[in-house]
């Protein structure tokens, strides 16, 4: 390989590594780009589960047990599905089938408007840095968005505890459980307090930077590359609270 | 103009690296340790000990534990706190973090410099392969005569599992990991990897990923082989909640490598380097980069829902619940013909490189060359239901499916086009890069035959599940990545320790390996044609002889890679000293000295021609 040797930039003369931070920042931008980029792809996987399940479950099993009390098991044994609510550890008197309904939309979707409202107050925040040049203004959002990611958290614990399970009777032991309907909720409501998780950690740090001074109207690109991961996990809850509150039905 | 850009780095003292000065291998590994029973501790005294969950949620939190706290004890969660409280990395720390004026110390720490990290990963893969292939030899050796009982059947049930996974992980790295890092990034004409401390992450979570793999060994009942087949991992130990944490933890370690390397190429590299005077070798790096980004997903998917399966109860693959192992089948096989090329591409790629250079031509047809990468990585993601032929799954897909899988013989056969166009009347240099580049191109004949016989839906329906597949598959990953893998190592060995991997012991290693590997899979081909089903610790006595010839190729493999292994080590330094470029070479890594200094250039080249323009004039030494 024929090359010259005259050095195309000498920012590397003092030994150092400073390089201009547009450049930094566009490496740093395509990075978040193949993040969301293998992020997307995971969606997708949840998505063809969740759609998965419900395409095979055409008799049942999807939500509920309803009409279903199980196999005959060998030696005399059966498996039976009891309701939850009514099931107390001690023996029953019956077994009951049980009927359960989709977790609540509302509650779905204000999960999701919360995390979209915390995508929202990032954003404002980095336009109040790069563009106004409003440094208190840009820690005061980030905070806020920062507490709204986590009452989204919270909103999110509460739709985790609200899935339906079974409890069912295997050789006389109680085993809980969840149906196809259940575990695809979880999946997606335990995937965003993943990423909810991770947006509060970021959004802490950008706000500890900014009172620490380590964040300033000429860095203005690291609090971007923030809001674009955060846009991208309020796009992810919208198109999830779509997809399950639309599709969620019994056949 | 071809130079040699010397180093003159200048000696600087400096005080930074703060907590990292204490943090290195064996912290880490106490660290790890720790956190484990940290973990376990909590999880036992909290969780209730009737559930039947619980001793599998227990395992799952520590191995948490492990993860946790081996990043804690190397150092990788430095920073992000550091990040954090607003403190971030002054010029010392940064320098302490690349290891300068550290020695061989920086080698066991958590290290940022793009050439440590690829010496670590020929470490790593190393022990890896070391590893399984002590595992294979087990089950070699439980399989020499019918009714053998060298192992009892659950251990060998575990063998196989670990053995499978081991060897899977070791090659996904053995060529992108040692290569992607050492050498990619001087042939781009960069500093570093885009996100050196990334790359250190990547590294020592494989290193975190690989120990709690070998863990699974001791906590044993890994009823389920390497592909975690569902349902039967509801029969498995909690040694199945480590193996697919290990898994889980390593799609982070593939990803954020993945990343890294894609950067670093488009955004990093020198002035004129241009997309079409890239090595090739890049090309074949980023291609499997993209492609692992696009099929790891599934793979820490499905090992989370088997996870989940197992700690939460939920019915994703149980029947009982809605569930179905159609739905692991799918997701995991999403993943797993993708990650077939993951493994091969880079290796296909180094032998590219080195076809050229040995032969003093440019690649034959360059272009061809890159599109028979992407068209390959292309296909691969339409291929997955050929693995789920016999499982019922969706019957009329079965023809489009074998039809995409028999197209991949297209880009396949492009390969091969271009090794031996580049070959061709060339000046060929058989040194010891050049003789395992040509066992590559032997075996992956076989093994790309044997691919289209089994795409085929009658013949699959007989081979499937017989020793004829693990034959196939191993011509694959044993007769052709191995070799290319070893050939790149024969190729890049003088750059990274300025001494010449030994050609004799070389050789004696290469005819170990190659006969070793027709003995071993062709006589594997005839059991599984005979009917002879997989994962079996016993057999028939109709298939006593195959198996007896096929554990005497093993043990030849084995020979082979223990002749290589003490030449890779004797050879780092007592080898014959190979001077910066051995080969005269004109892609950038051979231009700078050897070993390359930190940060490879103290002034970046301006690059105005591609680098196989071999000229007539240049001399062997």
């Amino acid at each position: 390989m024929s090359i010259d040797t005259h050095s195309h930039h000498d920012a590397h003369a003092d030994g150092g590594h400073h390089e201009p931070p547009e450049v930094v920042d566009g490496r740093q931008r395509m990075s978040i780009w193949l993040f969301i980029g293998g992020d997307a792809l995971t969606l997708a996987a949840l998505v063809f589960t969740y759609l998965y399940l419900r395409g095979v479950n055409t008799s049942g099993h999807w939500m509920s047990m309803l009409g279903y009390p199980g196999p005959q098991l060998p030696g005399g044994h059966s498996w039976a599905f009891y309701d939850a609510n009514v099931f107390n550890g001690s023996n029953p008197a019956a077994p009951t089938t049980i009927v359960t309904g989709p977790l609540s939309s509302g509650l779905n979707w204000l999960g999701t408007v919360v995390t979209a409202i915390s995508a929202g107050l990032i954003w404002s925040a980095e336009r109040a840095l790069r563009v106004a040049k409003n440094k208190s203004a840009f820690t005061m959002l980030a905070a806020l968005g920062t507490i709204v990611a986590f009452v989204a958290i919270l909103i999110s614990f509460h739709q985790l505890s609200l899935i339906p399970q079974i409890y069912s009777i295997h050789n006389d032991s109680a085993v809980m459980a969840f149906t196809a309907y259940g575990s695809s909720m979880m999946i997606i409501i335990g995937a965003a307090i993943v990423h909810l998780m991770l947006l509060v950690f970021l959004g802490l740090g950008l706000t500890l930077r900014s009172a620490r001074g380590a964040i300033n109207v000429e860095n203005w690109y690291q609090s971007r590359l923030v809001r674009m991961f955060w846009v991208w996990v309020a796009i992810s809850a919208v198109a999830t609270s779509a997809l399950t509150t639309t599709i969620n039905t019994i056949h | 103009m071809t130079t040699t850009l010397e180093h003159k780095a200048p000696v600087i003292k400096h005080e930074g690296g703060g907590l990292a000065r204490h943090q290195n291998f064996l912290t880490a590994m106490i660290g790890g340790i720790a956190g484990a029973f940290i973990a376990w501790a909590i999880a036992h005294h909290l969780l209730d000990q009737n559930v039947r969950t619980t001793s599998d949620a227990v395992a799952v939190l520590t191995g948490c534990g492990w993860i946790v706290g081996f990043w804690f004890g190397i150092g990788a969660l430095n920073a992000p706190f550091a990040w954090l409280v607003g403190k971030d990395q002054t010029r010392k720390d940064q320098l302490y973090y690349a290891g300068e004026d550290q020695g061989t110390k920086r080698y066991w720490k958590y290290c940022t410099d793009h050439k440590v990290v690829g010496v670590q990963y020929i470490v790593m893969t190393m022990v890896l392969l070391g590893a399984g292939g002590i595992l294979a030899m087990a089950i070699r050796t439980e399989l020499i005569v019918p009714g053998n009982h060298f192992v009892n059947q659950q251990v060998y049930n575990g063998f196989i599992a670990v053995h499978g996974m081991l060897m899977i992980l070791a090659l996904i790295v053995a060529v992108a990991g040692p290569w992607g890092n050492f050498v990619v990034p001087i042939m781009c004409g960069a500093k570093d990897m885009a996100f050196p401390r990334l790359n250190a992450l990547s590294l020592w979570t494989l290193v975190a990923a690989a120990g709690l793999l070998l863990t699974t060994l001791a906590v044993g009942s890994l009823t389920m082989g390497w592909v975690v087949l569902a349902p039967i991992t509801d029969q498995a130990g909690v040694g199945m909640d480590f193996f697919a944490l290990a898994i889980l933890v390593f799609t982070v370690s593939t990803t954020v490598a993945g990343v890294n390397t894609i950067c670093t190429v488009f955004t990093m590299r020198t002035k004129g380097m241009t997309l079409e005077r890239l090595p090739i070798m890049v090309w074949g790096a980023i291609i499997a980069a993209a492609l692992g980004l696009y099929a790891f997903p599934y793979f820490s998917l499905v090992e989370a829902l088997q996870i989940l399966d197992r700690t939460f109860s939920t019915s994703f693959f149980v029947g009982t619940g809605g569930g179905t192992g159609w739905l692991q089948a799918n997701l995991f096989w999403l993943m797993g013909h993708p990650e077939v090329y993951v493994i091969l591409i880079p290796a296909v790629a180094a032998l590219f490189e080195i076809s050229a250079v040995m032969a003093r031509k440019p690649v034959f047809s360059y272009r061809t060359a890159i599109a028979g990468m992407v068209g390959l990585a292309g296909l691969s993601i339409l291929v997955w239901a050929h693995h789920m032929f016999t499982t019922g799954w969706a019957p009329t897909l079965g023809g489009p499916f074998m039809v995409t899988t028999e197209l991949i013989s297209i880009p396949t056969g492009l390969f091969f086009l271009v090794l031996i166009g580049t070959l061709w009347r060339g000046n060929i240099w058989m040194k010891l890069p050049t003789v395992w580049m040509f066992g590559f191109i032997a075996n992956f004949i076989i093994a790309g035959i044997t691919g289209i016989y089994l795409s085929d839906i009658p013949i699959d329906n007989q081979l499937h599940g017989t020793m004829f597949v693990t034959a196939h598959f191993h011509y694959v990953f044993v007769g052709s990545v191995l070799f290319g893998a070893i050939a790149a190592l024969a190729f890049w060995y003088p750059k990274v320790t300025g001494r010449f991997l030994d050609e004799k012991l070389g050789r004696i290693a290469f005819w170990l390996a190659f006969i070793g590997v027709q003995v071993t899979f062709m006589s594997m081909f005839v059991s599984g044609l005979r009917g002879m089903p997989r994962r079996y610790s016993s057999y028939s006595f109709i298939f006593e002889h195959t198996n007896f010839i096929t554990t005497i190729g093993a043990y030849m493999i084995m020979a082979g890679m223990l002749v290589l292994g003490g030449a890779v080590i004797y050879c780092w330094n007592h080898g014959e000293p190979s001077g910066s470029n051995p080969w005269h070479a004109n892609s950038l890594e051979w231009l700078v000295s050897t070993p390359p200094p930190l940060e490879n250039f103290d002034v970046l080249p301006v690059i105005t021609e591609d680098p196989y323009n071999f000229g007539k004039e240049l001399v062997r030494s």
